[in-house]
């Protein structure tokens, strides 16, 4: 009884909804990663520090930054890592049924090298999927998400181009999901932190019947 | 039952041509669909005639018409693609690596549908759904397919009429060794059958 009690404690406590994190409600590790991560908005900014081991395989740790939303929706940033650290290190716009460590989830992110990926778990507990691109190199990367009904679009521009459609992938998730930023290190004994700036939710309404 | 044994009596013919199937040392419907599917090989030109039906490659489960050959390790695979036929918008022609020939064996394949989307598609474990990463339409036309499978990495380029080979991205799978490799064509409908002209086609083993 007295574990299932702490269990219930530490994990609405590891949630944070005190500050102002600007268009997000909450922020919080997922996956209880050994360092503890934070989301700070300031002057229009936020600032992401995440460690964890990846969000990859059957379950996730890192920091997320997020609100719920229902239907479909856009979501954009412009992203930078502030330092060096793994080259699979990790951050984006990611969409995810829950907060549990096995969700399901889609995510449009920029690796520490600079490779932009495509990545989606389907189903609870299921290996996660990748399609990864073509890469030049680390830098500030402008990227989009765009949800319309169970397809998943990814839009990448790096430094001052314009974000342009790559491509889509297919993900039933069950509304409302939660939204928002993520950030992991790709090593359990690190974190980094990643500062997105131009953050826009739009959600958008339905076609008329 | 016969492509099986075919299957085995093949599996020892190394990477040489073969008169019947150039590249490849096998075809057939897999998924059984209605209407029955063939294929024709001219050793002369190099090209290779395929006509397939079936609902999609798509799902849990797939209808399509494959000619195919068993290969381990690394290696390249590339073709030149044209739908001879009208038909439905997302009929596809494929270059596919594909477990067994199970209609809901786990595949991989670089996809160009009539209309001209490119996609790549994978099933990672046996019956379970088809993942799909489409890329912009470009329209219908010629295209250049290519993919290097090297380890658990897969990668892909597509280039369209004359446009030079664009490599997409990569993926990473664990369909492992021995994998069936070869062109496959399902028309996306039982009602029809789409017949595809694959040209330039290449199997390479690669270290």
């Amino acid at each position: 009884m007295r574990p299932l009690f702490l269990a219930l404690l530490l994990s609405t406590s590891a949630f944070s909804q005190t500050e102002n994190l600007g268009l997000f409600s909450n922020s919080g590790d997922v996956g209880a990663p050994a360092r503890k991560g934070a989301s700070e908005f300031s002057k229009g900014q936020y600032r992401v520090t995440g460690a964890g081991a990846n969000i990859w395989g059957k379950q996730d740790q890192f920091q997320y930054i997020w609100r719920e939303i229902t239907g479909n929706f856009t979501v954009t940033a412009t992203m930078r890592f502030l330092a060096q650290g793994a080259d699979h290190r990790k951050a984006g716009i990611m969409v995810r049924q829950s907060l549990e460590a096995d969700a399901p989830y889609a995510d449009v992110v920029i690796h520490g090298n600079g490779m932009p990926g495509l990545q989606w778990r389907s189903k609870a507990g299921e290996d996660t999927n990748t399609f990864d691109l073509p890469f030049s190199g680390p830098g500030t990367f402008q990227i989009k998400l765009v949800r319309t009904g169970v397809k998943m679009y990814m839009y990448i521009g790096k430094e001052d181009s314009e974000p342009k459609e790559i491509a889509h992938t297919e993900v039933s998730f069950r509304n409302p999901v939660l939204v928002g930023l993520a950030v992991c290190s790709h090593n359990t004994d690190a974190s980094d932190t990643v500062v997105f700036s131009n953050v826009s939710i739009e959600a958008q309404t339905p076609p008329a019947p | 039952m016969r492509l099986l044994l075919l299957s085995s009596l093949f599996a020892v013919s190394a990477l040489g041509q073969t008169e019947k199937f150039g590249a490849f040392t096998n075809s057939g419907d897999v998924g059984s669909p209605p209407l029955k599917g063939s294929d024709d090989f001219d050793a002369s030109t190099g090209k290779y005639n395929i006509t397939g039906s079936g609902t999609d490659i798509w799902g849990k489960s797939d209808q399509f018409h494959y000619v195919w050959r068993e290969m381990s390790g690394n290696f390249a695979v590339s073709a030149t693609t044209q739908f001879l036929t009208e038909g439905v918008g997302h009929r596809k022609a494929v270059l596919m690596l594909r477990k067994n020939l199970d209609p809901d064996s786990p595949f991989l394949q670089l996809a160009i549908h009539g209309d001209g989307t490119p996609a790549v598609q994978f099933r990672s474990t046996k019956a379970d759904n088809t993942n799909t990463v489409d890329f912009p339409v470009q329209g219908p036309g010629t295209w250049k397919l290519k993919l290097i499978r090297q380890g658990s990495t897969t990668t892909f380029w597509i280039g369209k009429g004359d446009s030079p080979l664009r490599e997409l991205g990569h993926t990473i799978n664990q369909l492992g060794s021995p994998v069936l490799v070869g062109l496959g064509v399902s028309s996306h409908t039982q009602a029809a059958t789409n017949t595809v002209l694959f040209s330039d086609v290449a199997v390479d083993r690669l270290p």
